[in-house]
């Protein structure tokens, strides 16, 4: 198999069978929280995807060409904190400073990313599980375009939702949670499509 | 190289992210908003699932 198309399976891999929100359970605050309307889950998702490949470009090799040879492979998690509440800050300045139409969407969301434990999750997990450069990357597409696609087929649902007959008592978040539920049952029946990818 | 010249350099680094983030952070501050955006309030039907009580326009909301 070349290396393209084991990049390609990886992502999807990463995407649907270990989907990080609801697999892994990363993320379930933006999840739950900005999922109430399409267009700001939309907003939420793709700033996470940016923050997400670009932490995951500067993480892997801070952590195997710095911190491991200078024997500091310990302070990993302190590193990466940084590397994306910089990331954060920076995209918001750019946001701000240039796109004020995305700003006006997305502006009170944005420091929310740096709270997203999906973002640390994936950086972290590529380290402890000692991916090569290319499966982290792959990792980290998989990971932020599923957080993305869950996302917006979570808000369309609950956008539905709300128009439905539902009742009383499971108005609002228990439904969501119910539905979030019967979504994690469905995307259990994609384990085991792909076996065996090596990068 | 020998070691101790790796543990400067990752030192020097851990310091340079931290500089960089306090940097970026500052000027995201200073940055003046776009027009129409200086003064964005809460939107009900947007925040009304939301509870992140770190949120800077949550705060702003207990204060008043």
């Amino acid at each position: 198999m070349s290396i393209f198309v084991s990049f390609i399976l990886a992502i999807i891999s990463s995407m649907l069978i270990d989907n990080v929100v609801l697999s892994r359970f990363y993320g379930i605050c933006p999840f739950l929280g900005v999922s109430k309307k399409v267009k700001s889950s939309l907003g939420m998702g793709i700033a996470v995807v940016f923050v997400i490949i670009l932490a995951t470009l500067i993480c892997w090799p801070l952590y195997n060409f710095i911190l491991v040879p200078a024997g500091i492979a310990f302070m990993d998690t302190v590193a990466y904190i940084l590397v994306i509440a910089s990331l954060v800050q920076l995209v918001g300045l750019f946001i701000k400073k240039f796109s004020p139409t995305l700003y006006k969407n997305l502006g009170i969301y944005l420091p929310l990313i740096t709270t997203n434990c999906a973002v640390l999750g994936v950086a972290q997990g590529n380290t402890d599980q000692g991916f090569t450069f290319l499966q982290s990357l792959a990792n980290g597409i998989g990971t932020s375009v599923g957080f993305l696609a869950i996302i917006v087929v979570f808000s369309c649902i609950r956008v539905r939702l709300e128009s439905a007959n539902t009742p009383k008592a499971f108005k609002g978040l228990p439904i969501a949670l119910i539905t979030a539920a019967i979504m994690a049952l469905a995307f259990i029946g994609l384990q085991g499509l792909f076996s065996g990818i090596q990068l | 190289m020998s070691k101790e010249i790796y543990l400067v350099i990752g030192i020097s680094v851990l310091v340079l992210l931290l500089i960089t983030f306090i940097v970026s952070f500052v000027l995201y501050v200073k940055t003046p908003a776009p027009k129409g955006c200086e003064d964005m309030k809460i939107s009900e039907e947007k925040c009304a699932s939301c509870s992140h009580s770190e949120c800077s326009f949550y705060k702003k909301e207990g204060q008043e």
